[in-house]
């Protein structure tokens, strides 16, 4: 009996950790493109996925729109901001000299800025989304919500869907192009500020996507873009730029917190997560998979 | 020729003795602020100015060295509570805690800059904003820093007594600010003369090509550990002032947020300029809001805009609009001088070229 109820709350545990996981899987896979493509480093990427759950949390709640066309709705919204974004400041920005430093720096004057705005514009106050999927699954005694499997599937797909985009299709191959060598790619054809646009439109629309998912399983609020923190600890780990890097430090994380925060306490197990992270960015300088980042000229 | 000397030199004596009477004014309008301003409200502003400046002449400093930090803020609170617990709870007067916070920082940058000063680029930018989180977290966390209600109470520094002359006790703002502008000089002098002598060529050189200086015999981490370390102190030392000066400190001051308002002020007076910029930026963006009356809530989003639209359209800053500032020069067309000043900045070869005079 004993056993039966450790395989269950061990299987509750896998799957709470795949779920978190595999969303910043994708958080940080769409930070990682913009980053590896365009050289910006994004901090304002935890706003998007604030704005992508708070614009599902209006569809669904105060226009009673079905979750799935929300959820289109708030991964489109997303990117076509990113876009935006990108055509207003960030494009005039890696026109000049310093574009490093004043990338980063714009980048955090938008973090300031969306966040304030949502703290004045939607309250302090958290705001739940009723969970869509309620049911539990139930096999040999070991018990599953079904909102977490959807999640699980969800997120699944759309990381296949990236990685079609990616590896199939011509925007793709340009991407991965002048992510490897700008000029040479210019030279061959491929106009780079566009495909810095469609990569900042698809990291955004990631973003707006994973906090499409989350909105019904955690409450939504505006401090839900302090995320990028656990972006960048992913990045660190996984190495920048790098998508499988990304792909196995995001599992890794997911999985840690969860049964770290069942067995130990979520403040410790924190502090225990980032030492474990700076003992090997100590002795790999790139993180897991990746290469040490180059210097930049300031 | 001799005639062109002594023109030469008479123009060196004038231009010298004009810097100095325009410092001079500086100083008297600095030393005069307090008592002319308004309320002493003013004179609180002016306070946080000189901390602010000294916080982005530190961002300023390793900006040099080629490093994008997000940690100076951090720095700042590890000061502050070096300071305030050494004197809360160990009972050590201000004026010992003060020096000791300063190379407590110091010691701590040196720690964690070992471990972060490996590789330049995103990844340093990234780890200074995650090890900022995490000094948050942990002021919050642990019972011994007061957990998120931070310590309060802290005491005043000691009156100061000097001979023939009334103790100076510090109960008004206007003390506070002569201490907060020694300190600033303090701080101005030490990093002045750490750009004039050779480490501040070698910072140079590195800001303008790591590769370059590299391979020239610059030790890179070597270089930017002395700058992390020097530039941590030096907002440390601003800490422990500020701790004591305010009374109380909460882990909140002292996150990652504080950072992008230090990047405002170094970047609106102009990165070219290592203490002006800073001065004049931070001055700019303290009075300014409190004369416009812009409230607390709406404030970052103004920052938030302001920072935005000065890095697309003002990337030099104020003071980079009137001065004749020259950029440095490229690196690829300049090679043979930039090599040129990094060969004079080792410390090995000046010797060799000493001996062969």
């Amino acid at each position: 009996m004993i056993s039966v109820i450790m395989a269950s709350i061990l299987a509750q545990l896998v799957v709470d950790g795949l779920a978190m996981g595999l969303v910043y899987v994708l958080l940080a896979s769409g930070f990682n493109l913009i980053i590896g493509i365009s050289g910006i480093l994004f901090l304002a990427y935890g706003q998007f996925y604030m704005l992508g759950a708070y614009i599902l949390w209006g569809l669904m709640v105060l226009f009673k729109v079905p979750f799935f066309i929300s959820l289109c709705v708030a991964t489109a919204v997303s990117g076509i901001l990113g876009g935006i974004t990108y055509r207003l400041i960030f494009q005039r920005i890696l026109s000049m000299k310093r574009q490093f430093l004043n990338g980063i720096v714009a980048a955090l004057g938008l973090l300031l800025l969306i966040g304030q705005a949502a703290l004045l514009g939607f309250g302090t106050s958290s705001r739940g989304v009723g969970s869509v999927f309620t049911g539990i699954l139930e096999a040999g005694g070991i018990r599953i919500s079904v909102e977490r499997l959807v999640l699980i599937i969800l997120a699944l797909a759309v990381l296949l869907g990236l990685h079609l985009l990616l590896q199939r299709t011509n925007i793709g191959r340009g991407m991965r192009a002048v992510s490897f060598a700008p000029d040479i790619a210019a030279l061959q054809g491929v106009n780079p500020g566009r495909t810095f646009l469609v990569a900042m439109i698809v990291g955004c629309a990631l973003a707006g996507f994973a906090g499409g998912i989350m909105a019904p399983v955690f409450a939504v609020s505006p401090g839900m873009g302090a995320i990028v923190l656990l972006i960048l600890l992913v990045v660190m780990l996984g190495g920048v730029g790098s998508m499988p890097g990304a792909i196995i430090a995001g599992l890794i994380l997911g999985l840690t917190l969860s049964f770290g925060q069942y067995f130990i306490g979520t403040g410790l197990v924190q502090i225990l997560f980032f030492a474990v992270i700076g003992f090997i960015v100590f002795f790999r300088p790139g993180g897991l998979l990746g290469q040490p980042t180059e210097e930049l000229p300031i | 020729m001799g005639n062109l000397q002594k023109n030469y030199l008479s123009k060196w004596v004038n231009w010298r003795s004009g810097k100095v009477v325009r410092l001079g004014i500086l100083a008297v309008i600095l030393i005069l602020l307090p008592v002319v301003v308004p309320s002493p409200y003013y004179v609180h502003l002016l306070i946080m100015v000189g901390i602010n400046a000294v916080l982005a002449m530190t961002f300023i400093l390793l900006l040099r060295t080629g490093l994008i930090t997000i940690a100076v803020a951090a720095f700042w609170g590890i000061g502050a509570y070096a300071s305030a617990l050494l004197v809360v709870r160990l009972d050590l007067p201000f004026w010992l805690a003060l020096p000791a916070s300063t190379i407590i920082t110091g010691i701590v940058a040196f720690l964690v800059g070992y471990v972060l000063v490996r590789r330049g680029g995103i990844g340093f930018v990234i780890q200074t904003l995650v090890f900022a989180f995490i000094i948050s977290l942990v002021f919050g966390t642990f019972d011994v820093f007061g957990g998120y209600s931070g310590i309060y109470n802290i005491p005043r520094p000691e009156p100061i007594c000097l001979p023939f002359l009334a103790p100076i006790e510090f109960t008004s703002k206007t003390p506070y600010y002569y201490l907060m502008l020694f300190l600033v000089l303090v701080v101005v002098l030490a990093f002045s003369a750490f750009y004039a002598a050779w480490t501040g060529r070698a910072w140079r050189a590195i800001g303008l090509s790591p590769r370059l200086a590299e391979s020239l015999g610059v030790n890179l981490f070597r270089y930017r550990i002395l700058a992390f370390v020097i530039a941590s102190a030096a907002a440390g030392l601003m800490g422990s002032f500020f701790a004591h000066y305010y009374g109380s400190i909460v882990p909140g001051t002292f996150g990652p947020f504080k950072t992008i308002y230090v990047h405002v002020y170094a970047i609106l007076g102009g990165i070219g300029f290592a203490f002006f910029g800073p001065v004049i930026g931070s001055f700019i963006m303290t009075i300014v809001p409190e004369i416009l009356r812009i409230t607390r809530e709406v404030e970052p989003i103004v920052t938030g805009l302001v920072i935005i639209l000065l890095v697309m359209f003002l990337p030099d800053g104020l003071l980079g609009l009137s001065s004749s500032w020259r950029r440095p020069p490229a690196p690829v067309k300049n090679m043979a001088r930039i090599a040129r000043w990094i060969r004079a900045s080792l410390p090995a070869n000046r010797v060799d070229s000493e001996k062969m005079k």
